[in-house]
């Protein structure tokens, strides 16, 4: 009827909806969808101070977009007993996301900060834009999950398992289709055991006690290599030639532990069993990976199974590979920089034992990684960060297993070099001698470092304070760190240092919410890593440290410190949460570099990145904010 | 609202409401004890082709109602009469609905009897209201023959009577907006300017609240206290 389309809604209406077109979800959003929004909305005004929304208003019926001002979430911290602000939303953004989707109160305070007006709509014409709008809704999940709603990441996991792209690593064992295992007692001969595999079609027979217990497996494999090489006849009882002992995983355990576990042994079974360690079923590599032909297990096995250095480089681009298909399936960074380690792990271990096979150096000894790879937060982007833990032999000196390791070690620096892994430009080496220690020597080491807190010692603390061992016996390591992290624990100084340190490396948000960009020339880039996930590692360490915390993963040391009620657990998984994102979306920009040919760095335009990742990363930074408002009072900096 | 305009035109065209005698329309309210935080107001700018009431004409009429202390945009006015100087009939476009759609020759009669029975006798805010009831008086006198008298009140005092320490360097309305930082989507154009007064009687309410005004009256009250320390300080 009309010539302009736009000539059919009022001024006002045009005017919300051109506001409204100029921020996310509603960039995206159909003009019919967005008039929907704009004819329900009534404009609402808060002076500074206001409270807009309270958690003693009941079941949240309205949601809010921030028309002019800003908006902030408080809590308060009972401990003491004031108020924090746990967030900050500002133009064009909505809220509250989880507490309308979850049709409950909202847990946050939300007030506004300097005079503020709103557009809202009630939940009926909420509920219809949901329904009606595919991109209103995406926002709507996707925004509550980074928001670190729990309830949703289910719902989440169960949409992709409806696409049947992929199942979900997190999901338990038990809801895996178990299949029913085939067992058999362990005098039950050979040949019985392989005619009743075949009878059933399967590779592998769980070998029981009496209570249903697993004490061993046998798998077809097992059978190819007892003919070839001769070890046992077919009558003999299976308990001879079972592998003992099989692994187990109770049923509550998810598929992630499943497939870490598998890479790590290369099974490609695993018994799962009930509370009592009674056998409920079997699963395999293949029922975990079946849909998702990400092949973790073999990808690993191959790794370990390597006969020479070139076959090891060019399994690196197959890691790659793997983790461009991890991320596609939504796997979280947490896992993903995990198997990372893991196969980097794999491969490190396997240099070693190619080195040893060719040219013994004679003496065991433990390798030590440190850093993110200590950490086990390795990307693709990785240096080495390597060192040597040996027991001096009867009747040799510390210098003269030097003397056999260092050149051994060269050896493995420059294949790993080769393999993807760069040399540490600050030669944190095995193949250095000042780290090629005793544990007397490195203990000593310790001492100094920990008492003459210099600059210098405060920068190697990010490196050496995060350590863990690939390869070789760990209990010396083990009781190295006990007496590390006493030492810590009893100087407080030292602690305060720590702290004072970990401060300096501020989020990169300015004062006015905006991204704060590094200063050293590179226009509008953020540091992903030394900007952002480097305010967390390196709080999270002073708190791990000081509380007598040996592992080194970022993740863990925050689980622990909430066992330990250091943190509080909302806080500790909003920091999760936030470090977790983003490291994902550092993961992200890696591959798309990897996929354009270019040289893997850290830095990132956020103007590249989607108006909600933009944000996501503003809230997560916000959070590393929080989390060194904690340091500082702790520590009274 | 065009949903319920084009309801009002079929039922008027139906007989339904036909010739509606103004003593039919909603009566005027006084201000009295109604309640700041639920009764509705009405927020209105008119757009003229001039300054005197006497020569000058009403081109457009744009209105949001404000209930309870908040705008609601479901239930707002935006009616341009077009008037060229050229163009000899006095023609109407409402938003939404053709020229066609009005009968012909009463289409500026049937609009301002819509407006009428729209603003349902509630109080009238403008920015500088005495022009704009002028203008509209005029206009529904000669239009309807209607001479009922509403309730006006003027924002410009509303603001500096509630927030007197505001240093807006000015008392234009885009004084007030930029001292707020609203954002007006087109100036000039008369729903968008009635949106921005709407927003700035927002802050005023909120202001008047927090002051312990209660009722419309208390409201009226203060705005005449107002002015007359006003007229005392210009003599």
């Amino acid at each position: 009827m009309a010539a302009n389309q736009d000539n059919t809604r009022p001024q006002n209406t045009r005017s919300i909806m051109v506001f409204l077109q100029a921020h996310a979800p509603f960039s995206s959003m159909d003009d019919d969808h967005l008039a929907h929004f704009a004819e329900h909305s009534t404009l609402r005004f808060y002076a500074d101070g206001d409270v807009v929304l309270s958690p003693d208003d009941g079941i949240v019926r309205r949601f809010y977009v921030v028309k002019q001002g800003r908006i902030r979430g408080e809590r308060l911290n009972q401990k003491a007993d004031k108020t924090e602000t746990t967030f900050e939303i500002s133009l064009g953004e909505c809220f509250p996301l989880a507490a309308i989707v979850g049709e409950r109160s909202t847990r946050t305070l939300h007030r506004a900060a300097g005079d503020t007006f709103c557009l809202s709509i009630e939940q009926d014409a909420f509920v219809t834009l949901f329904a009606e709008s595919e991109s209103f809704r995406d926002f709507c999940m996707r925004g509550v999950s980074s928001l670190l709603d729990q309830v949703n990441q289910r719902i989440q996991s169960g949409a992709m398992a409806s696409m049947g792209s992929s199942t979900s690593l997190s999901t338990p064992l038990e809801r895996y289709a178990l299949r029913n295992p085939i067992v058999c007692s362990p005098d039950l001969p050979v040949r019985k055991a392989v005619a009743r595999m075949h009878q059933n079609s399967v590779g592998s027979i769980v070998i029981t006690d009496d209570s249903r217990h697993p004490t061993g497996i046998f798998t077809l494999r097992d059978l190819r290599t007892m003919i070839a090489e001769d070890t046992c006849t077919l009558d003999a009882p299976v308990r001879q030639i079972m592998t003992k002992d099989p692994c187990c995983l109770p049923a509550q355990a998810d598929a992630f532990e499943a497939a870490m576990l598998m890479a790590e042994h290369h099974f490609a079974h695993l018994c799962v069993v009930d509370d009592e360690k009674r056998l409920i079923g079997m699963v395999s590599e293949r029922d975990l990976f079946s849909l998702q032909r990400v092949d973790l297990v073999h990808l690993a096995r191959t790794i370990s199974t390597a006969t020479h250095l070139r076959t090891l480089v060019s399994l690196r681009a197959d890691v790659s590979r793997l983790v461009d298909a991890m991320l596609a399936h939504g796997a979280d960074s947490g896992q993903v920089v995990k198997i990372i380690t893991t196969l980097n792990d794999v491969t490190v271990r396997r240099v070693l034992e190619l080195n040893i096979k060719k040219n013994n150096p004679g003496v065991p000894f433990t390798w030590l990684t440190f850093g993110s790879e200590g950490r086990q937060e390795q990307t693709l982007l990785t240096d080495q960060d390597n060192g040597i833990l040996f027991k001096t032999p009867e009747g040799m000196t510390e210098d003269q297993v030097r003397e056999r390791l260092l050149p051994f070690a060269k050896t493995v620096n420059d294949e790993l070099a080769e393999c993807g892994f760069t040399l540490c430009k600050g030669n944190i080496m095995a193949s250095n001698p000042k780290l090629c220690l005793s544990d007397r020597e490195w203990d000593d080491w310790f001492i100094r470092f920990i008492d003459a807190s210099t600059p210098q010692n405060l920068v190697y603390s990010s490196i050496f304070l995060d350590m863990r061992s690939v390869f070789g016996p760990t209990d010396s390591l083990h009781e190295l760190f006990e007496k590390v992290l006493t030492r810590i624990r009893k100087n407080e100084l030292f602690q305060k240092m720590l702290a004072g340190n970990a401060f300096q490396r501020k989020p990169p948000l300015t004062m006015f919410r905006n991204f704060r960009y590094v200063s050293d020339g590179k226009k509008n880039s953020l540091d992903l890593k030394r900007q952002g996930l480097a305010p967390f590692v390196e709080s999270v360490r002073v708190f791990a440290l000081a509380n007598g915390i040996e592992r080194a993963n970022t993740l863990e040391r925050m689980d622990e410190l909430v066992q330990k009620g250091i943190f509080d657990d909302k806080d500790a998984n909003a920091w999760k949460d936030a470090y977790s994102l983003i490291q994902a979306i550092r993961m992200r920009s890696h591959q798309e570099m990897l996929n354009n040919g270019e040289e893997l760095t850290n830095y990132i335009n956020p103007d590249d990145l989607n108006p909600l990742d933009r944000r996501i990363l503003r809230e997560s930074f916000r959070q590393a904010q929080r989390l060194q408002q904690k340091l500082e009072i702790t520590y009274q900096l | 609202m065009l949903e319920q305009l084009r309801q009002w035109i079929k039922r008027r065209r139906s007989g339904l409401v036909s010739n509606m005698p103004p003593e039919n329309l909603p009566n005027p309210k006084s201000p009295g004890d109604q309640l700041l935080s639920d009764c509705r107001l009405i927020v209105l700018d008119l757009e003229t082709t001039g300054l005197h009431p006497n020569k000058d004409e009403v081109i457009a009429v744009g209105a949001v109602a404000i209930t309870g202390g908040v705008i609601d945009l479901s239930d707002q006015f935006d009616l341009v009469l077009r008037r060229p100087e050229l163009d000899i009939t006095e023609t109407v476009l409402i938003h939404g609905i053709g020229t066609e759609a009005l009968t012909h020759g009463h289409e500026t009669e049937d609009a301002l009897l819509f407006l009428l029975e729209w603003m349902n006798g509630d109080p009238v805010l403008a920015y500088h209201s005495a022009f704009d009831q002028k203008f509209l008086e005029k206009t529904l006198k000669a239009q309807l023959g209607y001479t009922r008298s509403h309730t006006w009140m003027d924002v410009a005092d509303l603001l500096p009577a509630l927030i007197p320490d505001a240093s807006t360097g000015g008392k234009g309305l885009d004084h007030w907006a930029d001292f707020y930082g609203l954002e007006v989507s087109a100036r000039h154009h008369a729903a968008s300017d009635a949106l921005a007064t709407a927003e700035l009687t927002l802050i005023a309410l909120n202001k008047a609240r927090k002051n312990g005004l209660k009722t419309l009256r208390e409201l009226n009250d203060k705005l005449r206290y107002h002015r007359r320390l006003k007229n005392i300080h210009r003599m």
